[in-house]
C-alpha cells in the first residue's frame, strides 16, 4: 500500500513539477516504486521535464474514462528500474477529469507502488481540486517572494479543509546571498506566515534550467547543489533525518571572503 | 487573596450582578484558536478574539472590537455597524489595511520597522489613531 503525496503550491512557476520530477527520481534511485502522476491537463509538463514526451500513446483521460487500464498508459522510465510515468492530456482541460474519478485511480494505483507523487496544476480551482482529492500527504512548494508566499499560505488553508493536514514545505530558488543582504525573505520569515514544517531547501541553480532542457533530472547529478538537496528531501521522505545543507558560498571566492573578513 | 466561593467575598465586577451593571457594548463574543490564513474570511456581529495570526489575504469583520493575540497583517474591520467607539487590538498591528466604523487607514508608504509591542488601533477626534497597548492604572480608557 503505497503514500500518495500531491505536490502543490497555488502560484505557477515555483518548481512543482521540477520537485515532482526530481524527487520521483530520487525515491526511484534509492529503491522504492514510484508512480508520477502529472495532474495538469491541458498543460502538461512533467512528460517534457523528464524526458518521455515522445513515449505516450495514453494518458490520465483516456484511464479515467475507461479507455484504457493505468497499466496501459503508464511510461517506464528506461533510466530506473522502478520509476512510471501517467502523462497528463495535452488536447483536454481540467474538466476532463473529476475528483472522484481521481480519488479512484489513485485507490487503484497506490497498491502497486510505494510512492505516488502528483503534480499539481496552480491555481485553486478544478485542476487544484482533481489533483488533492486521492491525495494521503501534501507537499507544498513556494518560491521566497511575497506573492509566492501568499498563495502558498491561501493553498495550506484549502488542504487544512480537506483534510490534508500537516502539509510539508519546500522553499524553492533560495538564493542565500540576497537573504544575507536583506533583499530576499529568509526562511524565518517564510515558515512565520506558513507555520508549517520545513521538508528542504532547493538553492537557486543553472543546472536546473540545463537539466530541463536535457529531459534529465538534476537529482541525479552529483555536482549540483539543487541536487544535492533534492536527494536530502528524499532521504528525509523516507524518514532519515538530514541536516539542512550549508548554502553559505562555498567557492573559492566564499572562502577568499570569510579569510578577509568581508560578510 | 482567597476567593471564597461560598459567596461573601467574590471580588465583585460591575456588570457581573454584583454592581450597577453598566451599559456595555454587546456582549457577543468568539473565541478562534487558530490561525486565519490568506482567503479566509470571518464575520461577526460582536467581538473576535483571535488566539493565532491574521494572515494576509485573510479578513476579520465585526460589529465591534476586534483582537488578535498574533500578528495581524490581514484586513480587519472592526466596528462594522457603524460603531466608532470600537478598537483592533494586536500583539503585532501590522496589517494590510485597517477599518474602523466607517474609517480606513493604513501603513504609511515607505519601509517602516514595525512596533513590536501590543498596540491598540481606535478612532480619536475623527481619524484612527494607534497607541501602545498599556494595562494598569495609565490604561485607556
Amino acid at each position: 500500500m503505497g503514500e500518495v503525496i500531491v505536490v502543490t503550491s497555488g502560484k505557477g512557476g515555483v518548481g512543482k513539477t521540477t520537485t515532482s520530477a526530481n524527487l520521483g527520481a530520487g525515491l526511484a534511485s534509492a529503491g522504492s516504486r514510484v508512480c508520477l502522476i502529472d495532474a495538469d491537463i491541458g498543460l502538461r509538463n512533467l512528460d517534457v521535464v523528464m524526458g518521455l514526451e515522445n513515449r505516450i500513446v495514453y494518458d490520465l483521460v483516456d484511464v479515467t474514462s475507461g479507455n484504457c487500464s493505468f497499466k496501459k498508459a503508464l511510461i517506464k522510465d528506461k533510466r530506473f528500474e522502478k520509476l512510471f510515468l501517467l502523462p497528463a492530456a495535452q488536447t483536454k482541460d481540467k474538466t476532463a477529469v473529476s475528483p472522484a474519478q481521481m480519488e479512484a485511480l489513485c485507490d487503484e494505483i497506490r497498491d502497486d507502488f510505494d510512492y505516488v507523487l502528483i503534480d499539481c496544476p496552480a491555481g485553486i480551482e478544478q485542476g487544484f481540486r482533481n489533483a488533492i482529492a486521492g491525495a494521503d500527504h501534501a507537499v507544498v512548494v513556494t518560491t521566497p517572494e511575497v506573492s509566492a508566499v501568499r498563495d502558498a499560505d491561501r493553498i495550506i488553508g484549502l488542504l487544512e479543509k480537506e483534510d490534508l493536514r500537516e502539509p510539508k514545505l519546500i522553499v524553492n530558488r533560495m538564493r542565500h546571498q540576497m537573504v544575507k543582504h536583506g533583499d530576499m525573505m529568509s526562511i524565518d520569515d517564510i515558515i512565520e506566515i506558513l507555520a508549517i514544517d520545513l521538508l528542504g531547501v532547493v538553492p537557486e541553480d543553472e543546472m536546473v534550467v540545463i537539466s530541463t532542457n536535457r529531459g534529465e533530472m538534476v537529482v541525479l547529478n552529483n555536482n549540483s547543489k539543487s541536487g544535492q538537496a533534492y536527494r536530502n528531501i528524499v532521504r528525509r521522505i523516507k524518514g532519515e533525518d538530514v541536516p539542512m545543507m550549508d548554502l553559505e558560498d562555498s567557492g573559492l571566492l566564499g572562502k577568499i571572503r570569510r579569510i578577509i573578513g568581508l560578510k | 487573596m482567597a476567593a471564597d466561593w461560598a459567596g461573601e467575598n467574590l471580588l465583585r465586577f460591575p456588570g457581573r450582578g454584583g454592581g450597577e451593571p453598566e451599559d456595555m457594548s454587546d456582549d457577543n463574543t468568539i473565541m478562534v484558536r487558530r490561525t486565519l490564513r490568506s482567503g479566509q474570511s470571518l464575520h461577526f456581529e460582536g467581538n473576535v478574539v483571535i488566539l493565532g495570526d491574521v494572515n494576509p489575504g485573510a479578513e476579520v469583520v465585526a460589529t465591534g472590537d476586534i483582537v488578535v493575540m498574533g500578528s495581524l497583517r490581514g484586513v480587519v474591520h472592526a466596528g462594522a455597524g457603524g460603531d466608532s467607539n470600537a478598537a483592533v487590538y494586536a500583539f503585532r498591528l501590522q496589517p494590510t489595511q485597517l477599518r474602523i466604523a466607517n474609517r480606513i487607514t493604513r501603513a504609511p508608504d515607505g519601509e517602516q520597522s514595525f512596533s513590536a509591542t501590543p498596540e491598540v488601533a481606535r478612532i480619536r477626534d475623527g481619524m484612527v489613531v494607534i497607541e501602545s497597548f498599556q494595562t494598569g492604572p495609565e490604561r485607556q480608557g
